[in-house]
Protein backbone atom coordinates (compact mmCIF):
# COMPACT_ATOMS: atom_id res chain seq x y z
CA UNK A 1 0.00 0.00 0.00
CA UNK A 2 1.38 3.39 -0.99
CA UNK A 3 2.34 5.75 1.80
CA UNK A 4 -0.13 8.55 2.33
CA UNK A 5 1.20 11.91 1.25
CA UNK A 6 0.52 14.68 3.73
CA UNK A 7 0.12 18.18 2.35
CA UNK A 8 -0.39 21.39 4.28
CA UNK A 9 -2.36 23.52 1.84
CA UNK A 10 -2.19 26.74 3.84
CA UNK A 11 1.16 28.22 4.84
CA UNK A 12 2.55 31.72 4.50
CA UNK A 13 6.19 32.05 3.37
CA UNK A 14 6.74 35.78 3.97
CA UNK A 15 8.97 35.24 7.04
CA UNK A 16 11.40 32.94 5.23
CA UNK A 17 14.99 34.12 5.55
CA UNK A 18 15.47 33.38 1.85
CA UNK A 19 13.08 36.12 0.81
CA UNK A 20 12.64 38.34 3.88
CA UNK A 21 16.00 40.03 3.69
CA UNK A 22 15.67 43.32 5.59
CA UNK A 23 14.20 44.51 8.91
CA UNK A 24 11.79 46.63 6.87
CA UNK A 25 10.47 43.55 5.07
CA UNK A 26 10.08 41.73 8.38
CA UNK A 27 8.19 44.69 9.86
CA UNK A 28 5.96 44.87 6.77
CA UNK A 29 5.09 41.19 7.14
CA UNK A 30 4.42 41.58 10.86
CA UNK A 31 2.17 44.59 10.32
CA UNK A 32 0.29 43.19 7.33
CA UNK A 33 -0.39 39.80 8.91
CA UNK A 34 -0.81 41.24 12.38
CA UNK A 35 1.76 38.71 13.56
CA UNK A 36 3.53 41.15 15.82
CA UNK A 37 6.00 38.76 17.46
CA UNK A 38 6.72 36.47 14.53
CA UNK A 39 10.28 36.76 13.29
CA UNK A 40 12.24 35.73 10.22
CA UNK A 41 13.05 32.04 10.36
CA UNK A 42 15.38 29.78 8.46
CA UNK A 43 14.26 27.39 5.77
CA UNK A 44 16.11 24.68 7.70
CA UNK A 45 13.88 25.34 10.70
CA UNK A 46 10.76 25.27 8.54
CA UNK A 47 11.72 21.91 7.05
CA UNK A 48 12.50 20.49 10.49
CA UNK A 49 9.13 21.71 11.67
CA UNK A 50 7.43 20.01 8.73
CA UNK A 51 9.39 16.81 9.41
CA UNK A 52 8.39 16.72 13.07
CA UNK A 53 4.77 17.46 12.15
CA UNK A 54 4.86 14.70 9.53
CA UNK A 55 4.09 17.01 6.61
CA UNK A 56 5.57 16.05 3.26
CA UNK A 57 4.73 19.16 1.31
CA UNK A 58 3.50 22.66 2.09
CA UNK A 59 1.67 25.05 -0.20
CA UNK A 60 3.20 28.52 -0.05
CA UNK A 61 0.57 31.25 -0.26
CA UNK A 62 1.88 34.74 -1.04
CA UNK A 63 -0.23 37.89 -1.19
CA UNK A 64 0.09 40.84 -3.55
CA UNK A 65 -0.95 44.00 -1.72
CA UNK A 66 0.31 46.46 -4.30
CA UNK A 67 -2.74 48.73 -4.35
CA UNK A 68 -3.74 48.51 -0.72
CA UNK A 69 -0.33 48.51 1.00
CA UNK A 70 2.35 49.06 -1.62
CA UNK A 71 4.04 45.71 -1.31
CA UNK A 72 3.82 41.95 -1.36
CA UNK A 73 3.82 39.33 1.34
CA UNK A 74 6.21 37.31 -0.81
CA UNK A 75 6.22 38.01 -4.53
CA UNK A 76 5.67 35.39 -7.20
CA UNK A 77 9.41 35.50 -7.82
CA UNK A 78 10.06 34.90 -4.11
CA UNK A 79 7.80 31.86 -4.19
CA UNK A 80 9.58 30.56 -7.27
CA UNK A 81 12.92 30.94 -5.47
CA UNK A 82 11.68 28.91 -2.50
CA UNK A 83 10.15 26.22 -4.68
CA UNK A 84 13.35 25.93 -6.70
CA UNK A 85 15.35 25.51 -3.47
CA UNK A 86 13.08 22.77 -2.15
CA UNK A 87 11.01 21.43 -5.05
CA UNK A 88 10.19 18.23 -3.20
CA UNK A 89 8.78 20.07 -0.17
CA UNK A 90 7.11 23.26 -1.38
CA UNK A 91 4.14 23.85 -3.69
CA UNK A 92 4.21 27.43 -4.91
CA UNK A 93 1.14 29.56 -5.42
CA UNK A 94 1.03 32.93 -7.15
CA UNK A 95 -0.74 36.06 -6.06
CA UNK A 96 -1.83 39.09 -8.03
CA UNK A 97 -3.60 42.27 -7.04
CA UNK A 98 -6.95 42.25 -8.87
CA UNK A 99 -6.90 46.05 -9.09
CA UNK A 100 -3.40 46.15 -10.57
CA UNK A 101 -3.60 46.92 -14.33
CA UNK A 102 -0.77 44.42 -14.83
CA UNK A 103 -2.51 41.66 -12.88
CA UNK A 104 -3.31 39.42 -15.83
CA UNK A 105 0.16 39.72 -17.30
CA UNK A 106 1.69 38.82 -13.93
CA UNK A 107 -0.66 35.89 -13.54
CA UNK A 108 0.13 34.47 -16.94
CA UNK A 109 3.84 34.80 -16.20
CA UNK A 110 3.34 32.98 -12.90
CA UNK A 111 1.54 30.09 -14.59
CA UNK A 112 3.28 29.88 -17.96
CA UNK A 113 6.85 30.81 -17.04
CA UNK A 114 7.16 30.11 -13.32
CA UNK A 115 4.90 27.04 -13.40
CA UNK A 116 3.32 27.99 -10.09
CA UNK A 117 0.57 25.68 -8.96
CA UNK A 118 -2.33 27.98 -8.14
CA UNK A 119 -3.46 31.45 -7.17
CA UNK A 120 -4.00 32.94 -3.70
CA UNK A 121 -6.40 35.84 -3.25
CA UNK A 122 -7.68 37.57 -0.14
CA UNK A 123 -10.85 39.59 -0.80
CA UNK A 124 -10.85 41.25 2.62
CA UNK A 125 -7.22 42.31 2.57
CA UNK A 126 -7.14 43.16 -1.13
CA UNK A 127 -10.54 44.86 -0.96
CA UNK A 128 -12.45 43.24 -3.79
CA UNK A 129 -15.62 41.25 -4.21
CA UNK A 130 -15.29 37.89 -5.96
CA UNK A 131 -17.92 38.93 -8.51
CA UNK A 132 -16.30 42.21 -9.55
CA UNK A 133 -15.87 42.66 -13.29
CA UNK A 134 -12.09 42.64 -13.03
CA UNK A 135 -12.21 39.08 -11.71
CA UNK A 136 -13.65 37.46 -14.82
CA UNK A 137 -10.42 37.53 -16.81
CA UNK A 138 -8.53 36.22 -13.78
CA UNK A 139 -10.89 33.28 -13.47
CA UNK A 140 -10.61 32.64 -17.21
CA UNK A 141 -6.82 32.62 -16.94
CA UNK A 142 -6.96 30.07 -14.12
CA UNK A 143 -9.28 27.89 -16.19
CA UNK A 144 -7.02 28.22 -19.23
CA UNK A 145 -4.05 26.90 -17.26
CA UNK A 146 -6.14 24.53 -15.12
CA UNK A 147 -4.91 26.18 -11.92
CA UNK A 148 -6.99 26.39 -8.72
CA UNK A 149 -7.57 29.41 -6.52
CA UNK A 150 -7.38 29.55 -2.75
CA UNK A 151 -9.50 32.42 -1.49
CA UNK A 152 -9.32 33.68 2.01
CA UNK A 153 -12.91 33.23 3.17
CA UNK A 154 -14.77 34.26 6.30
CA UNK A 155 -13.40 36.45 9.04
CA UNK A 156 -9.79 37.53 8.94
CA UNK A 157 -7.84 38.39 12.08
CA UNK A 158 -5.40 40.41 10.00
CA UNK A 159 -5.53 44.20 10.40
CA UNK A 160 -7.43 46.31 7.86
CA UNK A 161 -9.75 43.57 6.76
CA UNK A 162 -13.51 43.79 6.33
CA UNK A 163 -15.39 40.54 6.53
CA UNK A 164 -18.09 41.62 4.08
CA UNK A 165 -15.79 40.92 1.12
CA UNK A 166 -15.17 37.31 2.06
CA UNK A 167 -18.51 35.88 3.13
CA UNK A 168 -18.87 32.45 1.54
CA UNK A 169 -22.11 33.33 -0.24
CA UNK A 170 -20.14 35.92 -2.23
CA UNK A 171 -18.43 33.04 -4.01
CA UNK A 172 -21.54 31.26 -5.27
CA UNK A 173 -21.63 32.99 -8.63
CA UNK A 174 -17.97 32.12 -9.16
CA UNK A 175 -18.76 28.47 -8.55
CA UNK A 176 -21.89 28.63 -10.67
CA UNK A 177 -20.44 30.35 -13.73
CA UNK A 178 -17.02 28.69 -13.62
CA UNK A 179 -17.74 24.99 -13.20
CA UNK A 180 -14.25 24.08 -14.40
CA UNK A 181 -12.56 26.36 -11.90
CA UNK A 182 -11.58 24.63 -8.67
CA UNK A 183 -11.38 26.97 -5.71
CA UNK A 184 -10.92 26.63 -1.99
CA UNK A 185 -12.66 28.64 0.70
CA UNK A 186 -9.85 28.88 3.22
CA UNK A 187 -10.56 28.79 6.93
CA UNK A 188 -13.85 27.01 6.07
CA UNK A 189 -15.35 30.48 5.73
CA UNK A 190 -15.68 30.73 9.50
CA UNK A 191 -17.94 31.88 11.11
CA UNK A 192 -20.24 31.31 8.11
CA UNK A 193 -19.55 27.60 7.99
CA UNK A 194 -23.17 26.77 7.08
CA UNK A 195 -22.78 28.91 3.96
CA UNK A 196 -19.59 27.05 3.15
CA UNK A 197 -21.44 23.76 3.59
CA UNK A 198 -24.14 24.98 1.22
CA UNK A 199 -21.52 25.71 -1.44
CA UNK A 200 -19.68 22.43 -0.88
CA UNK A 201 -22.96 20.56 -1.28
CA UNK A 202 -24.07 22.39 -4.42
CA UNK A 203 -20.74 22.71 -6.24
CA UNK A 204 -18.16 20.00 -6.52
CA UNK A 205 -15.58 22.48 -7.77
CA UNK A 206 -15.63 24.12 -4.33
CA UNK A 207 -13.23 23.00 -1.60
CA UNK A 208 -12.54 24.22 1.93
CA UNK A 209 -9.51 24.01 4.18
CA UNK A 210 -9.06 23.41 7.89
CA UNK A 211 -6.97 26.47 8.72
CA UNK A 212 -9.27 27.75 11.42
CA UNK A 213 -8.67 28.17 15.13
CA UNK A 214 -9.98 31.26 16.86
CA UNK A 215 -11.07 29.95 20.25
CA UNK A 216 -9.92 27.19 22.59
CA UNK A 217 -7.50 24.47 21.52
CA UNK A 218 -7.47 22.95 18.04
CA UNK A 219 -9.32 19.76 19.11
CA UNK A 220 -11.93 21.75 21.02
CA UNK A 221 -12.51 24.22 18.21
CA UNK A 222 -12.73 21.54 15.54
CA UNK A 223 -15.22 19.65 17.68
CA UNK A 224 -17.35 22.78 18.00
CA UNK A 225 -17.22 23.72 14.31
CA UNK A 226 -17.21 20.32 12.65
CA UNK A 227 -19.47 18.30 14.96
CA UNK A 228 -21.77 20.80 16.72
CA UNK A 229 -22.15 23.79 14.40
CA UNK A 230 -22.20 21.28 11.55
CA UNK A 231 -23.70 17.82 11.55
CA UNK A 232 -21.34 15.33 13.13
CA UNK A 233 -21.10 13.19 9.99
CA UNK A 234 -21.28 15.86 7.29
CA UNK A 235 -17.58 15.80 6.47
CA UNK A 236 -17.22 12.03 6.70
CA UNK A 237 -20.33 11.33 4.60
CA UNK A 238 -20.76 14.28 2.27
CA UNK A 239 -17.65 16.46 2.04
CA UNK A 240 -14.84 13.92 2.32
CA UNK A 241 -13.55 14.77 -1.17
CA UNK A 242 -13.66 18.54 -0.70
CA UNK A 243 -11.84 19.25 2.56
CA UNK A 244 -8.08 19.84 2.64
CA UNK A 245 -5.73 20.10 5.58
CA UNK A 246 -4.32 23.58 6.10
CA UNK A 247 -2.51 24.83 9.17
CA UNK A 248 -2.22 28.60 8.60
CA UNK A 249 1.45 28.42 9.61
CA UNK A 250 3.00 30.57 11.06
CA UNK A 251 -0.13 31.97 12.75
CA UNK A 252 -1.14 28.49 13.83
CA UNK A 253 1.04 25.45 14.44
CA UNK A 254 1.29 22.55 12.05
CA UNK A 255 1.91 19.92 14.71
CA UNK A 256 -1.16 20.62 16.83
CA UNK A 257 -3.46 21.39 13.89
CA UNK A 258 -2.53 18.17 12.14
CA UNK A 259 -2.89 16.09 15.28
CA UNK A 260 -6.35 17.57 15.89
CA UNK A 261 -7.57 16.57 12.42
CA UNK A 262 -6.05 13.10 12.66
CA UNK A 263 -7.77 12.51 16.00
CA UNK A 264 -11.24 13.44 14.76
CA UNK A 265 -13.88 10.74 14.76
CA UNK A 266 -13.92 10.00 11.04
CA UNK A 267 -13.11 7.07 8.77
CA UNK A 268 -9.40 6.65 8.15
CA UNK A 269 -10.03 7.01 4.40
CA UNK A 270 -11.59 10.40 5.06
CA UNK A 271 -8.62 11.49 7.18
CA UNK A 272 -6.27 10.39 4.40
CA UNK A 273 -8.23 12.36 1.81
CA UNK A 274 -8.18 15.47 3.98
CA UNK A 275 -4.48 15.14 4.74
CA UNK A 276 -3.36 14.88 1.13
CA UNK A 277 -5.52 13.07 -1.37
CA UNK A 278 -7.91 15.96 -1.91
CA UNK A 279 -5.04 18.40 -2.30
CA UNK A 280 -3.66 16.35 -5.17
CA UNK A 281 -7.05 16.50 -6.89
CA UNK A 282 -7.39 20.20 -6.19
CA UNK A 283 -3.95 20.89 -7.62
CA UNK A 284 -4.59 18.73 -10.64
CA UNK A 285 -1.64 16.52 -9.72
CA UNK A 286 -1.34 12.78 -10.11
CA UNK A 287 -2.17 10.84 -6.95
CA UNK B 1 35.19 37.33 37.88
CA UNK B 2 31.96 36.77 35.94
CA UNK B 3 31.84 35.07 32.54
CA UNK B 4 28.79 34.69 30.32
CA UNK B 5 28.46 32.16 27.53
CA UNK B 6 25.51 30.81 25.62
CA UNK B 7 24.61 27.61 23.83
CA UNK B 8 22.39 27.82 20.78
CA UNK B 9 20.72 24.74 19.39
CA UNK B 10 17.85 23.57 17.24
CA UNK B 11 15.60 21.05 18.93
CA UNK B 12 14.06 18.41 16.69
CA UNK B 13 11.02 17.10 18.51
CA UNK B 14 7.81 18.41 20.08
CA UNK B 15 8.98 17.22 23.49
CA UNK B 16 12.52 16.04 24.22
CA UNK B 17 15.19 15.81 26.86
CA UNK B 18 18.56 16.82 25.48
CA UNK B 19 21.78 16.31 27.41
CA UNK B 20 23.90 19.45 27.55
CA UNK B 21 26.37 18.36 30.23
CA UNK B 22 29.40 18.32 27.94
CA UNK B 23 28.63 21.74 26.52
CA UNK B 24 28.40 23.23 30.02
CA UNK B 25 31.55 21.40 31.08
CA UNK B 26 33.41 22.85 28.10
CA UNK B 27 32.22 26.35 28.89
CA UNK B 28 33.49 26.00 32.45
CA UNK B 29 36.86 24.61 31.33
CA UNK B 30 37.32 27.50 28.91
CA UNK B 31 36.23 30.19 31.36
CA UNK B 32 39.49 30.49 33.29
CA UNK B 33 37.57 30.28 36.57
CA UNK B 34 39.13 27.91 39.10
CA UNK B 35 36.68 28.13 41.95
CA UNK B 36 33.12 29.36 41.91
CA UNK B 37 29.71 28.41 40.57
CA UNK B 38 28.10 27.93 37.19
CA UNK B 39 24.48 28.74 36.46
CA UNK B 40 22.74 27.13 33.50
CA UNK B 41 19.61 29.08 32.56
CA UNK B 42 17.17 28.68 29.69
CA UNK B 43 16.13 31.80 27.80
CA UNK B 44 12.63 30.45 27.13
CA UNK B 45 9.31 29.83 28.89
CA UNK B 46 8.45 26.53 27.21
CA UNK B 47 11.70 24.76 28.00
CA UNK B 48 13.20 23.57 31.24
CA UNK B 49 16.65 22.95 32.62
CA UNK B 50 16.93 19.98 34.92
CA UNK B 51 19.32 17.39 36.33
CA UNK B 52 18.87 13.67 36.49
CA UNK B 53 20.64 10.45 35.75
CA UNK B 54 21.42 10.21 32.05
CA UNK B 55 19.45 7.10 31.25
CA UNK B 56 17.01 6.65 28.39
CA UNK B 57 14.53 4.87 30.65
CA UNK B 58 14.45 7.75 33.09
CA UNK B 59 14.06 10.26 30.29
CA UNK B 60 11.03 8.29 29.16
CA UNK B 61 9.61 8.05 32.69
CA UNK B 62 10.02 11.77 33.27
CA UNK B 63 8.25 12.61 30.03
CA UNK B 64 5.42 10.18 30.76
CA UNK B 65 5.04 11.67 34.23
CA UNK B 66 4.88 15.19 32.81
CA UNK B 67 2.37 14.11 30.15
CA UNK B 68 0.13 12.71 32.88
CA UNK B 69 0.42 15.85 34.96
CA UNK B 70 -0.07 18.18 32.00
CA UNK B 71 -2.12 16.34 29.35
CA UNK B 72 -2.38 17.78 25.85
CA UNK B 73 -6.19 17.62 26.01
CA UNK B 74 -6.46 19.40 29.36
CA UNK B 75 -8.66 22.42 30.04
CA UNK B 76 -6.30 25.39 29.90
CA UNK B 77 -6.98 29.10 30.10
CA UNK B 78 -3.96 29.67 27.86
CA UNK B 79 -5.95 28.50 24.83
CA UNK B 80 -7.21 31.72 23.33
CA UNK B 81 -6.37 34.39 20.81
CA UNK B 82 -3.54 36.66 21.98
CA UNK B 83 -3.95 40.10 20.46
CA UNK B 84 -0.37 41.07 21.30
CA UNK B 85 0.87 38.18 19.15
CA UNK B 86 -1.90 38.16 16.57
CA UNK B 87 -1.96 34.42 17.07
CA UNK B 88 -3.46 31.71 19.21
CA UNK B 89 -1.91 30.64 22.47
CA UNK B 90 -1.57 26.98 21.67
CA UNK B 91 1.20 25.90 23.97
CA UNK B 92 -0.11 25.84 27.56
CA UNK B 93 1.42 22.41 28.12
CA UNK B 94 4.85 23.77 27.24
CA UNK B 95 4.54 26.59 29.73
CA UNK B 96 3.26 24.34 32.52
CA UNK B 97 5.90 21.66 32.01
CA UNK B 98 8.51 24.39 31.99
CA UNK B 99 7.09 25.66 35.26
CA UNK B 100 7.35 22.20 36.79
CA UNK B 101 10.86 21.59 35.56
CA UNK B 102 12.31 24.97 36.41
CA UNK B 103 14.47 27.24 34.33
CA UNK B 104 17.95 26.74 35.79
CA UNK B 105 20.44 24.61 37.66
CA UNK B 106 23.63 25.54 39.49
CA UNK B 107 26.82 23.59 40.17
CA UNK B 108 30.11 24.31 41.89
CA UNK B 109 33.32 24.92 40.00
CA UNK B 110 36.28 23.35 41.77
CA UNK B 111 39.83 23.39 40.46
CA UNK B 112 38.65 24.67 37.08
CA UNK B 113 36.07 21.93 36.56
CA UNK B 114 32.32 21.68 37.05
CA UNK B 115 31.67 19.37 40.00
CA UNK B 116 28.85 16.91 39.24
CA UNK B 117 27.68 13.88 41.14
CA UNK B 118 28.54 10.59 39.48
CA UNK B 119 25.01 10.02 38.16
CA UNK B 120 24.19 13.59 37.24
CA UNK B 121 23.57 14.96 33.78
CA UNK B 122 22.21 18.35 32.82
CA UNK B 123 19.27 18.45 30.42
CA UNK B 124 17.57 21.00 28.27
CA UNK B 125 13.92 19.93 28.24
CA UNK B 126 12.03 20.93 25.11
CA UNK B 127 8.29 21.25 25.61
CA UNK B 128 7.21 23.14 22.49
CA UNK B 129 9.57 22.09 19.75
CA UNK B 130 11.06 22.01 17.33
CA UNK B 131 12.56 25.44 17.85
CA UNK B 132 15.80 27.38 17.93
CA UNK B 133 16.80 27.60 21.58
CA UNK B 134 19.34 29.51 23.66
CA UNK B 135 20.80 28.43 26.99
CA UNK B 136 22.68 31.02 29.03
CA UNK B 137 25.67 29.94 31.07
CA UNK B 138 26.90 32.32 33.76
CA UNK B 139 30.07 31.48 35.69
CA UNK B 140 31.01 33.38 38.83
CA UNK B 141 34.28 32.82 40.67
CA UNK B 142 38.00 33.45 40.76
Amino acid sequence: MAKRITIDMHTHPAFSETICLTPEQEKFAQDMYGLYKTEVSSDEMQLIYMDVAGIDKAALLPLDLTSTAGGCLASNEDVLTLVNKHPDRFIGFASIDPHDPAALEKLEQAFAEYKLSGLKLHPSKQRFYPTEDCMEDIYAMCEKYNKPITFHAGMSVEPDTLSKYAKPENFEEVAYYHRNLRFCLAHFGWPWTQETCMLLLKYQNVYADTALLYFDSAPEFYEQVFTIDMGKKWIDRSFRHQIMFGSDDPRLEMIRMKRAIENMDMRQETIDLIMGGNALEFLGMEG
Amino acid sequence: MVKHESIEMITRAYNAMIKITDKVRDAVSNSGISNGVVYVITAHTTTGITVNEGLECLESDIQVMLDKMVPEDGDYSHARFLHSYGAMAGNPTGHLKSHLTGNNVVFPIIDGKMKLGNAQDIYLCEFDGPQEREIMITMIGE
